[in-house]
């Protein structure tokens, strides 16, 4: 039996369930996804939990419905949680060990391990992952591989992910309402970085952004190592918001505006007096039109805002004349219009949209960016699950 | 609530508000409506006046500068300002912008009154360079979400309200004391007025969308005292600090008995030839003998082109930068879809709030 993975994603604007296998040659492929937009959830957190379990079933039963090419039905009991959210934080720890025989051995290693996973968390936080990034012997750093080296004291560098355990218990009790058990929360933005980036580019340093709907979260690698994670929460919706509240339309009206006419950057696509008629439901909405050049001008000056935010970020951690492999965008907002260049002119570096790298399944899709996270998420449950050989005994598949 | 009819109410917000608030009523004397507001209890709570914000929240021990923390504070709380603005039109609401309680607490005061149609003036002062950064970014952050909530608002950089030569705490009084005494000149223009007459209603009107304003006054006394106080107003540091044309004057001059036409006549001249002589021009006097005998009190209120549009502030016809009113008025309805949820705050400003009203970008529509 193959292996079979799942993972849920209740984000702001959808919720995504996407189930993958591991194929022979090792490769995760996608073989069924079910989206609906998103009830409940604000600014990636749960508001509403019974319509969150409603969206979840709905997801869950379009899977169930559905038959993959072996003609079987896919039944999904367990899945992973992709959580993202303003109220996840990421904080160092490190852990030290003594090294006794003047040179660093694998106990030693694994003991710095053991105690920087032993820093407590504060009230009300669960933590999502722990990521090792270098070791330190005496005062030499930078050490990715310390066994052998000589030196008194070995110390690891981490860092510790974590989120607020009520907004994950949120997420967890509208899943189990909907008939469906929540194995792990794993975070979203590194989930994102797992699917879309090569290893070359964590080497040579990349910044991954995940533009969602109700956050924005970001992952910067240095050297091959995790440099600094964590989201900001402002993302798609509130520059469906700022248009909404600009030009006083309905929330869909501004969501097609924003997805179908504006760009991220200013006059590209306008002359002086172009204008964009809104759609609707009534003669009355139909028969106005608004400045292109003003939407987008709001478009702009959100987008803009949440660049400066992560490019004070990078420059504060050090990190901005670092990321040499440059910027790669994911998430939904990753397909608006322009929004590459406008990247590029904010944060100074080469900016790609970021499609999946390392999973099949998804060459029909026209936006492949926004499948990332839960690509991702899949591959960290192949990997983990690969390893543990749990998910095995949790999923299954039954012909009907 | 102090028993009288007035249609005006001073609304102290925050530590340095409440001490405002407290030094207007004490200088204008009886027949003020004052409420004093804050995190703090010890503020005031034994007064009639006060009204503690957030008592389970912070258990009265203030925001410790945190502007989230007063603003959910506030919203805890907001609703038994009620009480306290039976009959009134206009609300002159005083606070210090900088820390936690006076950027976060009136916000949420100013959109209290403008869901009931009360119109508001706010005077706020901006802190000391000397108290750094962080203070500064965090009065930056709410500046633009006050304008939006408020009929018209002045910022008083504290560096400009009194000299350099004073110690901290000197300072930090004399500041308080210098805008009490300015509120308490508006106040008695309104309230106590001469022969020419400046009432709460002619001053709504004024307000009404005039969004940010300058604000100034001076005293002199001796001979030739009303070319004197025109001189030192048009030099006044206060009022040179512009951000955008003037579109409306109100100017009040304060005297006692002796006061004389043609005084009267060389500050409204050299008043609207200095700030403009093309735009709405109100004044208004009192006659005061007891108070200002021998003395010439002039206030200006330099209001700036906002949200009724013109060639202001780089403003074209047919341009906005100010939100749409909503059913809930002016400011109120900018978060609509974020309302409910932990607000998002980077460097002191409110992110949920459309990016373009916070940058003052204009759109032409």
């Amino acid at each position: 039996m193959s292996k079979i993975h799942a993972a849920l994603e209740i984000g702001t604007s959808r919720t995504l369930l996407a189930v993958g296998e591991t194929q022979s040659g090792g490769r995760m492929k996608i073989i069924s996804h079910a989206e609906i937009p998103s009830s409940g959830v604000r600014k990636s957190q749960i508001i509403d939990i019974s319509q969150a379990t409603q969206s979840i079933r709905s997801v869950l039963r379009e899977i169930e419905s559905k038959r993959d090419q072996s003609g079987a039905n896919v039944e999904i009991n367990t899945a992973l949680l992709v959580v993202s959210g303003q109220h996840i934080h990421v904080a160092h720890s490190e852990g030290n060990a003594v090294v006794e025989g003047g040179k660093v051995n694998e106990a030693e290693m694994m003991e710095a391990a053991r105690r920087s996973r032993e820093m407590p968390l504060p009230k009300g936080r669960e933590l999502l992952d722990i990521i090792d990034q270098d070791y330190q012997i005496d005062s030499l750093g930078g050490i990715s591989s310390p066994k052998g080296m000589s030196g008194r004291m070995l110390k690891l560098n981490t860092l510790q992910i974590h989120a607020s355990s009520d907004r994950i218990q949120d997420a967890r009790t509208a899943a189990e309402n909907a008939r469906l058990e929540i194995s792990e929360p794993v975070f979203a933005a590194t989930c994102t970085a797992d699917a879309v980036l090569e290893e070359h580019e964590r080497r040579n340093g990349a910044l991954v952004l995940d533009l969602g709907g109700g956050s924005t979260g970001y992952a910067a690698y240095c050297d091959g190592i995790l440099a600094t994670a964590g989201v900001v929460g402002v993302g798609g919706d509130h520059v469906t918001n700022d248009i909404a509240y600009a030009f006083q339309t309905t929330n869909a009206q501004a969501e097609q505006l924003k997805t179908d006419e504006a760009s991220a950057c200013i006059g590209q696509y306008t002359t002086e007096n172009s204008r964009v008629r809104l759609t609707g439901s009534s003669a009355l909405m139909e028969s106005r039109a608004i400045s292109r050049r003003a939407l987008d001008t709001v478009v702009n000056a959100r987008l803009k805002e949440i660049f400066t935010m992560i490019r004070e970020t990078l420059e504060e951690n050090d990190l901005i004349h670092r990321l040499h492999a440059g910027v790669v965008i994911a998430g939904g907002g990753a397909g608006m219009r322009d929004i590459e260049a406008l990247a590029e002119q904010e944060l100074g570096l080469g900016v790609r949209r970021g499609r999946p790298l390392h999973v099949d399944g998804l060459e029909d899709v026209p936006d492949p960016w926004s499948y990332a996270t839960i690509s991702g998420a899949l591959l960290y449950s192949q990997r983990t699950g690969d390893d543990a050989g749990f998910l095995n005994s949790i999923l299954g598949r039954f012909f009907k | 609530m102090s028993g009288n009819s007035s249609s005006m109410l001073l609304v102290g917000v925050g530590t340095a508000g409440t001490r405002i608030a407290r030094g207007v009523s004490r200088a204008f004397g009886e027949g003020l409506r004052y409420l004093a507001i804050d995190t703090d209890a010890s503020s005031g709570q034994d007064e009639e006046n006060f009204l503690l914000l957030g008592g389970n929240r912070l258990s009265g021990r203030g925001a410790g500068g945190d502007v989230v923390a007063a603003r959910l504070a506030a919203e805890d709380s907001i609703g038994a300002v009620d009480e306290h603005l039976e009959g009134v039109r206009l609300a002159v609401v005083v606070t210090a912008l900088g820390g936690g309680t006076g950027g976060g607490a009136t916000l949420e005061v100013l959109k209290r009154l403008s869901d009931l149609g009360i119109q508001s003036i706010v005077f706020a002062t901006t802190p000391f360079a000397f108290e750094g950064e962080d203070r500064l970014r965090n009065a930056r952050g709410v500046m633009s979400m006050i304008e939006e909530s408020a009929g018209a608002t002045f910022f008083l950089p504290l560096d400009k309200l009194v000299g350099g030569e004073d110690n901290m705490a000197e300072a930090m009084r004399r500041a308080v004391d210098t805008l009490a005494g300015g509120v308490t000149l508006f106040w008695r223009l309104v309230e106590k007025p001469g022969y020419i007459r400046l009432d709460a209603d002619r001053i709504r009107h004024l307000v009404s969308g005039a969004g940010r304003g300058r604000f100034a006054f001076v005293t002199v006394q001796g001979p030739d005292r009303a070319s004197v106080a025109v001189d030192r107003l048009v030099r006044s540091e206060l009022l040179a600090v512009a951000s955008a044309p003037v579109n409306a004057i109100l100017c009040g001059v304060l005297a006692g008995e002796d006061l004389r036409l043609s005084e009267l006549g060389r500050v409204a001249d050299g008043v609207r030839e200095a700030f403009g002589d093309q735009v709405p021009f109100e004044i208004g006097t009192v006659n005061d003998e007891q108070t200002y005998c021998g003395r010439l009190c002039v206030v200006a209120m330099l209001f700036e082109s906002a949200a009724n549009g013109g060639e202001a502030n780089g403003a074209r016809p047919g341009t906005r930068r100010t939100a749409p009113k909503g059913p809930l008025g002016v400011g109120h309805g900018s978060a609509r879809r974020f309302h409910k949820t932990e607000p998002t705050i980077w460097h002191g400003e409110d992110l949920d709030l459309p990016t373009y009203l916070r940058r003052n970008i204009n759109l032409d529509l």
